[in-house]
């Protein structure tokens, strides 16, 4: 079975000055989990490893973090393994720099089968199993700190922004060498955003994995990702069709019924795969064979 | 169309000196949406009217009767959704209000998100001027004591909690052929702090979809989110299932993929509606035609006419 890995860096229009360092960001991030299956690790291990490096690169918003209404950092995140559906994620929760890492530890080390972890509660469970935690300063780019200032009002924000900046959810997608598939997401969610605010990334919407049918990671507006289940509905696509149409059915649809735009990334447990957007960028990358490829426009 | 409500107060096993209130307590839930909607309220005032019913009832895991955290505490997840634009709200871990569907529907209606969080759903709460009430007066003797009871030594909460599982939950059709669903919860017992469930999350705690049809669910929480359980019952609809097959597709795929049991009630954009579950009992009850539909185990359906009073 030939091992492959795809990633994303979030679905928006990528302005120019971020495209060069968003697409070697992904393709970074796809080597360094592609890496972990030559050496035979699980498509489990992959996904963690590829959101990782995205998450400590400042370029993309789950690191680089948006800040929300007050000024915070709360970041999302959800891992999910195709073998026995089990999955762990975090939502809102503040400063720590790897909340994939913190989602796995809800899926593993937990003595209860509890799923997602909100919260002050995160935070509480992340320092019991002694993971480091780092200032805010330490997660928001200058960048991101003027952006904010400037555009202080979310419904501005998101008019003027979404589609145009500062919203770049990142996942990663991966199946093994014995056909196991799992995804990863993780996101610092929308500029401006409510103090609370939970978007898609954490919940079984915003990425699914299931051996028997295939694992997807997405991006976009949350809301709206949300409201179609995107996830979901893109795996029950492709329990009768390829991989590409099945993602491409699926964001029409998204588009058409609640009028969002976004991108999913997919694979098949067979190693079919296939990256799909409906905004006018994503950043992607995908190491099958020991072959690269990537693409940040459509039709690249 | 013909307006129909149908309600579930949660699947698992209820304890025979709980089932009389129990009983009384959905078919109570049910009229309450059911006059809403045969006076021409829309399906999304029907469910949120008919869950709020039953989080005020002690007897129901919601709301007043919510089950406690490891911790003492209450903190409860609710959602709503109206099939017509797909738009929904949802809360998570939110404490110290009475009625988290309400809370829920606000988010829907007036932010531009869908779901809000602990401390952030807090601060919005007070901002839409709900009012705030004491932990205490949302804890019951019977929730204060099944939690001493876990607290004692050689307790196995876990074992304990799978038994009574006591979500609530509504689906309903309005006179304009617009569905909608809500669901709320206090959760499982002896949580972690920040635990959420399937409850808030679209399409595991509940789906409402007009092209489709409306589903609420119950039962493990954790089983229901990994197969994402309401979106997959109207996936089988969408292919023609019938609302009943299509949930016992649902449920059976569940326990037979994660080992999970559960409950739902589930109506379609054309009328029919279905309360099914795998669970030992679920309370039900449903209201349609001028008629009240109720059941605690499998096979029992009693009917009755609605007499409304004016």
């Amino acid at each position: 079975m030939p091992a492959v890995l795809v990633v994303h860096g979030g679905a928006w229009a990528i302005p120019e000055d971020l495209a060069s360092a968003s697409v070697s960001g992904v393709k970074a991030a796809a080597c360094e989990g592609f890496s972990v299956l030559k050496k035979g690790g699980s498509a489990l291990d992959a996904v963690e490893a590829a959101v990782r490096s995205l998450e400590d690169n400042d370029v993309f918003n789950a690191h680089g973090a948006v800040l929300n209404s007050e000024g915070e950092v709360e970041l999302d995140a959800i891992i999910m393994d195709g073998k026995t559906l089990g999955s762990g994620a975090v939502s809102s929760v503040k400063n720590i720099s790897n909340p994939v890492s913190l989602a796995r530890a809800v899926m593993e080390k937990l003595q209860t089968d509890h799923m997602m972890l909100t919260s002050r509660g995160a935070n509480l469970f992340a320092e019991s199993i002694g993971m480091a935690t780092i200032c805010t300063e330490e997660l928001v780019s200058e960048f991101e700190r003027k952006e904010w200032e400037k555009h202080k009002n979310y419904a501005t924000g998101i008019k003027e922004d979404f589609n145009a900046k500062a919203h770049d959810t990142v996942g990663a997608v991966a199946v093994d060498s014995t056909g196991n598939v799992a995804c990863a997401t993780s996101t610092g969610g929308i500029r401006n955003k409510m103090v609370g605010r939970v978007g898609d990334s954490p919940l079984i919407c915003g990425g699914y994995a299931d051996n028997y049918s295939g694992a997807v990671s997405c991006t976009g507006h949350g809301e709206n990702i949300l409201k179609v289940t995107l996830a979901r509905t893109i795996i029950s696509h492709m329990e009768q069709k390829p991989a590409a149409e099945a993602s491409e059915l699926a964001l029409k649809y998204m588009g058409d019924r609640v009028h969002g735009a976004g991108g999913a990334i997919v694979v098949t447990p067979s190693g079919q795969w296939a990256a799909t957007f409906t905004t006018e960028r994503m950043a992607w990358a995908a190491v099958e064979n020991d072959t690269l490829w990537y693409g940040l426009n459509p039709q690249e | 169309m013909r307006p129909i409500v149908v309600v579930h107060g949660g699947a698992g096993h209820i304890p025979s000196e709980r089932a009389h209130g129990s009983m009384g307590g959905v078919c109570a839930a049910v009229k309450a949406g059911y006059s809403l909607l045969t006076a021409g309220g829309s399906s999304v005032d029907a469910v949120v009217e008919a869950v709020v019913n039953m989080e005020d009832n002690p007897h129901f895991n919601a709301g007043c009767g919510s089950v406690l955290t490891a911790g003492g505490q209450v903190e409860m997840d609710a959602l709503v959704m109206d099939g017509r634009d797909l738009s929904s709200g949802a809360v998570s871990a939110v404490s110290n209000i009475t009625n988290p569907v309400k809370l829920a529907r606000l988010v829907m209606e007036k932010t531009s998100h869908v779901c809000l969080t602990a401390g952030g759903a807090a601060v919005f709460a007070r901002q839409m001027g709900i009012q705030e009430v004491s932990t205490e007066s949302l804890i019951t003797e019977y929730s204060r004591a099944r939690w001493k009871r876990n607290q004692e030594p050689g307790a196995n909460p876990v074992e304990c909690q799978m038994g009574k599982m006591g979500t609530v939950g509504a689906v309903a059709v309005d006179s304009e052929g617009n569905v909608a669903c809500a669901t709320s919860t206090g959760g499982i017992l002896n949580k972690m702090e920040g635990r959420v469930g399937d409850t808030p999350c679209i399409g595991s705690g509940g789906y409402a979809d007009n092209s489709v049809g409306a589903v609420s669910t119950t039962g493990h929480g954790e089983a229901i989110l990994k197969v994402v359980l309401a979106r997959h019952i109207l996936f089988h609809m969408e292919q023609g299932r019938s609302v009943e097959e299509a949930s016992d597709l649902g449920l059976s795929h569940m326990r037979s993929r994660v080992k999970g049991l559960g409950g739902v009630v589930t109506v379609d954009a054309k009328g029919e509606w279905s309360a099914r579950f795998s669970s030992n009992q679920m309370a039900w009850a449903a209201a349609c035609d001028q008629t009240l539909h109720w059941g605690l185990y499998k096979g029992e359906h009693f009917t009755e006419a609605i007499v409304q009073t004016l």
